[in-house]
């Protein structure tokens, strides 16, 4: 410990010195927190906005059957751990015409518990209730205000057999999406079973959340092969989605990787400087005994000083920058990860200690006799 | 008395080929322990650079340096590192205090790095090398607040303080006034007597030799002659 308090004695020797590079590594310790914080919240709004409130995977009959069992949604809950919520639903396509408009809807008919399970309906409606009793439905915002359907009117539907179903609306919902408010409804379980033609225990799809959104192509294959059903995952469906994300990515880790490059390049500087600045004193501690380990890790602690101070000041800076910004006129807030913080702070740290190699080293191997001749 | 060091034929060369320069050549002498032995020379004649050998500071390009019976030129550089911290005190003409640390820890720097804890028997004595050198109500100064006398007194308790059996003075009162350096070889001598501690005093300074029991002379980097001094102490 003789070297770690030779290491905060010589830094307390130089304060301004020290306290310019913590705040050179608090900076970047900051800037790493808050770009990654910004991008990982962003990315995670897009992907709720995307798929927060649609199935993560779908499956659907295999080729030799027209329908999937109800029990599906029950198996694929245990045997996939990932699996947050699996419910079955009947889906069709129906018309609505409305005097010479008319256009296509697209129905999911299911228990409405188990639809606000991932349509969170229930936090969405706008108007009437989230209810589905026999021969009720639900439509979107676009649609109700293209047709002038609200809460109690009925809703008339031309069904793929051509026969005429009629409902009631119930509510009216936003998904957030213009296209999906205007083409998607929601009619209960037994009057799409109807529609269809199906018995009660038969069902067209069985409609998969996970807890990872982005495990979804593997449990996707898995319970596809398993069951003898065509998994459809949500991945395949939104590959430009997906490569913009990744591309977002990769711009976040260059920049962070920068920045940590820069500070690495700093502490090693600082500390190459202060190695020369202190030679005379490692040479006479070398003089009186001091093995080249301890000489060399006076340096490696004084980079973990120095790494520690600007790692705690830059997680200050940087909850203060995420702070700042929840004031800024943008549709999304930054959610910093206690794990990423962490991370941020171990590779400030780690980064700290490998700048101090070099001077550690060349500390390590300086002759006492270098000093003593010199004076 | 038993040798504490031998010294067999050493000697030093500075770089190689046509630009090698001999600094010292087939130096051999022993030193008894409790001995107050200098070693006096010209500027440039090598008398350093023996006491750096000696001091295991630097290496010899031939021959062996024996302490306490130990081979001390076969030592790895961690080896070194141990008999200096626990064998030798060295004491040079600058004192190499560490600006940054106080009197205090200065004084007791070679004890912490030993790997000893300065309390109980270890702060008795750091106490007693402070009232031994006359350094009392000086611990908690810093080393830069001190005149250049007290400064080089810290400097010999501080080599005194893991109480190694030979002291290694270099031009030891060089930058001190007549008063100062009286006092210093006045200290040396109360050492030798009080702890047995064996010293070797390089000086160019034919004055300050006469004031040891033996003198040697290096010339050229040659041992030229090597006297007892019955009339020191």
């Amino acid at each position: 410990m003789l070297s770690l308090k030779i290491a905060a004695r010589f830094l307390k020797s130089s304060p301004g010195q020290s306290a310019l590079i913590i705040a050179g590594i608090a900076v970047g310790i900051a800037t790493q927190i808050f770009v990654g914080s910004l991008i990982t919240s962003l990315q995670a709004d897009l992907i709720d906005a995307a798929v927060g409130s649609s199935p993560h995977i779908t499956l659907l009959p295999g080729d030799s059957a027209s329908t999937v069992p109800g029990t599906l949604a029950t198996t694929a809950s245990k045997s996939e751990p990932l699996v947050a919520t699996a419910i079955p639903v009947r889906t069709l396509s129906a018309i609505y015409t409305s005097g010479e408009d008319s256009v296509p809807l697209s129905i999911t008919g299911g228990d409405a518990t188990d639809l606000g399970l991932i349509y969170k309906l229930e936090d969405r409606m706008v108007s009437g209730t989230y209810r589905l009793s026999a021969g009720e439905a639900l439509v979107g915002t676009v649609f109700a205000e293209k047709y002038d359907v609200g809460a109690g009117d009925p809703l008339e539907l031309l069904l793929p057999d051509g026969t005429m179903a009629e409902f009631t609306v119930s509510g009216v919902f936003d998904l957030g999406q213009a296209t999906a408010n205007e083409r998607v409804a929601f009619v209960d379980a037994a009057s799409a079973a109807d529609a269809l033609g199906i018995a009660d225990e038969e069902y067209t799809a069985i409609q998969i959340q996970l807890t990872d959104v982005f495990a979804s192509t593997e449990v996707a294959d898995r319970l596809g092969n398993d069951n003898d059903v065509t998994a459809v995952d949500w991945q395949a469906e939104n590959a430009e989605l997906l490569s913009g994300l990744a591309a977002q990515s990769g711009s976040s880790i260059m920049i962070q990787v920068f920045v940590l490059i820069a500070v690495a390049l700093g502490i090693a500087s600082t500390l190459a400087i202060s190695a020369v600045q202190k030679t005379r004193q490692i040479g006479i501690l070398k003089a009186i005994g001091m093995g080249d380990g301890a000489a060399g890790r006076i340096f490696a602690w004084q980079a973990a000083l120095l790494g520690a101070g600007g790692t705690l000041g830059g997680i200050a800076l940087g909850y203060g920058l995420i702070w700042g910004f929840s004031f800024a006129p943008v549709p999304f807030s930054i959610r910093p990860e206690p794990t990423f913080i962490a991370i941020s702070a171990g590779i400030g740290i780690t980064v700290a200690l490998l700048s101090s190699i070099i001077p550690a080293r060349s500390t390590s191997r300086l002759d006492p006799i270098e000093v003593i001749q010199n004076g | 008395m038993a040798d504490l060091l031998v010294v067999d034929a050493i000697g030093k060369v500075y770089g190689e080929g046509s630009a090698a320069t001999r600094a010292l050549a087939d130096v051999s002498f022993t030193v008894a322990e409790g001995e107050f032995a200098s070693i006096v020379g010209q500027s440039g004649s090598g008398k350093s650079t023996l006491l750096n050998l000696i001091g295991l500071l630097d290496t010899p390009t031939s021959g062996q340096v024996l302490f306490a019976g130990e081979n001390t030129t076969a030592l790895g550089r961690r080896g070194r590192a141990r008999v200096r911290n626990e064998g030798l005190g060295f004491v040079f003409q600058f004192h190499y205090l560490l600006p940054e640390f106080s009197v205090w820890e200065n004084l007791t720097m070679p004890a912490q790095i030993a790997g000893r804890t300065v309390s109980g028997e270890e702060r008795d004595r750091a106490l007693q090398t402070l009232a031994l050198l006359g350094l009392e109500g000086l611990e908690r100064k810093n080393a830069n607040q001190l005149s250049g006398g007290q400064k080089q007194r810290v400097a010999i308790g501080r080599a005194l303080m893991n109480r190694p059996r030979l002291i290694l003075a270099d031009e030891p009162t060089g930058n001190l006034d007549t008063a100062n350096t009286e006092a210093v070889y006045g200290l040396f001598r109360t050492i030798n007597a009080e702890l047995g501690t064996t010293f070797l005093i390089v000086t160019h300074d034919r004055a300050v030799a006469q004031q040891t029991d033996r003198i040697l002379e290096v010339r050229d980097g040659e041992l030229v002659q090597d006297v007892r001094n019955d009339y020191a102490g």
